[in-house]
């Protein structure tokens, strides 16, 4: 994790909400527990969701499926 | 406790026996928030104009009164108010103007709002990584909506939601208008501007409302508009302020006018009306532009004057918009030292409010009045409840 990690840190530091949308996803893609995974995809849908970005929906469907999202 | 600040008991008399507002009403911060109250929150006042969110997403945050408020133009071309905080610990949502390209997320925890406020998200409130909690149904946390309506590209609100429907409370003006409810056309970056005053709100309506200082104050203008060719307009309790007779269109390099707001009648061929709005916008009305001019009380000796000109069709020749821009500044930029040298005056402890002619001063005694019954409402309806 700790290139990703660096990748989110940098990313955050310039303020790169749509690199902050795709880590985050990646983020979630890579955590082998459900609560991590659900915390990263929460970030991701988030970002998206302010930006107006194309993942929005699906972000928004699979926290929904996981019970963490209305 | 402010029931005792001021007599206001001269200030409704006939405009021929009447004193004006009383010092305090220009320089008491006392004072000042008690008509914060009785005239500004309870009335339906202008606070922008919609040309500042001309597309779906953009979103102008207003500090009006000490309250932040938050302009925008929501995904369905609507345009709304709201209070400019999170449901969540109040924090404000958004500092600069700028689009919403999705959400407003409030820049704390992330709660995220709809531009039309709904609450949409809602990021670990049950815990990490859960987004929802039984004690938080998003339907009553949305943005909260202050009551507003749009008129002649202004954005007019009633804060305290007590004021009747728009259209009753200005159904005289508006009909006195019919003929210009027209689409309006802001002239865009040059049809703007903002003047910063040190002057308490009012004395900016009052100078409005009147004729009678054109010929000392506004020489340019009275070399073809004299004081007798203008008329005053009385509303009691409504509105007041002055037309003239003899409007000239401004002329272009080969001649050529603007175009007229679409069948408007052969009585505004040479006619133009300036309205105080009661309590803060002054709009004006010709047959071939308008302009709408919304008063911000940034504190009891302090305005922000925001000024918007408006035309007939969305295309106008720049160097006439220009100049006509240029034209109307100079004509506010010269009330200037009036609004301010009344409001210096007003610390002088022995003026009484002052005396009206009763020929000239009935528009702005018209407005007094009205400013003294809202208050004397509340002090009634305060000392009822007491």
């Amino acid at each position: 994790m700790s290139t990703l990690d660096a990748q989110l840190l940098a990313a955050h530091e310039v303020d790169d909400r749509p690199a902050l949308v795709r880590l985050y996803q990646d983020a979630a893609q890579m955590s082998f527990d459900e609560n991590a995974a659900g915390f990263y995809l929460t970030h991701a849908y988030i970002f998206a969701l302010e930006l107006g970005h194309a993942d929005t929906p699906a972000l928004h469907a699979k926290l929904k499926a996981m019970g963490r999202e209305s | 406790m402010s029931a005792h600040i001021t007599d206001l008991s001269a200030v409704r008399r006939h405009v021929s026996e009447a004193q004006g507002l009383p010092n305090p009403h220009y320089v008491d911060p006392a004072v000042f928030e008690e008509e914060k109250h009785a005239v500004l929150f309870s009335s339906w006042a202008g606070l922008g104009v919609t040309a500042d969110v001309p597309e779906a997403g953009d979103a102008v945050p207003i500090t009006f009164l000490g309250i932040p408020l938050l302009i925008v133009r929501d995904k369905n071309e609507t345009v709304r108010v709201f209070q400019n905080i999170c449901r969540h610990r109040g924090m404000m949502l958004v500092e600069e103007p700028r689009k919403i390209e999705g959400a407003i997320r409030c820049p704390y925890h992330s709660w995220c709002y709809g531009t039309d406020g709904r609450l949409v998200s809602t990021p670990h409130v049950g815990g990490p990584g859960q987004n929802t909690h039984e004690s938080i149904d998003r339907n009553l946390l949305g943005l909260i909506e202050v009551r507003s309506h749009i008129w002649r590209d202004v954005i007019w609100i009633n804060i305290d939601g007590k004021a009747l429907p728009f259209e009753e409370e200005n159904a005289e003006l508006i009909k006195r208008w019919a003929e210009f409810d027209k689409p309006l056309f802001h002239g865009g970056a040059d049809s703007k501007f903002q003047l910063k005053v040190n002057c308490n709100w009012k004395l900016a309506v009052e100078n409005y409302c009147e004729s009678y200082h054109l010929p000392w104050v506004h020489p340019g203008l009275n070399s073809y508009s004299r004081l007798e060719d203008h008329y005053h307009i009385e509303e009691p309790d409504l509105f007041s302020g002055q037309g003239t007779l003899v409007y000239r269109q401004l002329k272009g390099a080969d001649g050529q006018v603007f175009e007229d707001f679409e069948g408007v009648g052969a009585k505004w061929n040479e006619a133009a009306e300036y309205i105080s709005v009661y309590p803060n916008v002054l709009l004006g009305v010709h047959r071939d532009h308008a302009f709408a001019i919304v008063l911000i009380p940034d504190a009891q000796g302090q305005t922000t004057e925001n000024i918007h000109l408006y035309y007939a069709t969305p295309e106008t020749d720049d160097a006439m918009r220009a100049a006509n821009t240029e034209q109307w500044k100079l004509v506010f930029e010269e009330d200037i030292f009036v609004v301010e040298g009344m409001q210096k005056g007003r610390h002088a402890q022995d003026f009484d409010g002052g005396r009206f002619s009763a020929v000239m001063d009935s528009p702005t005694h018209c407005f007094h009045a009205w400013v003294a019954g809202k208050i004397e409402n509340q002090r009634a309806q305060a000392h009822a409840a007491e």
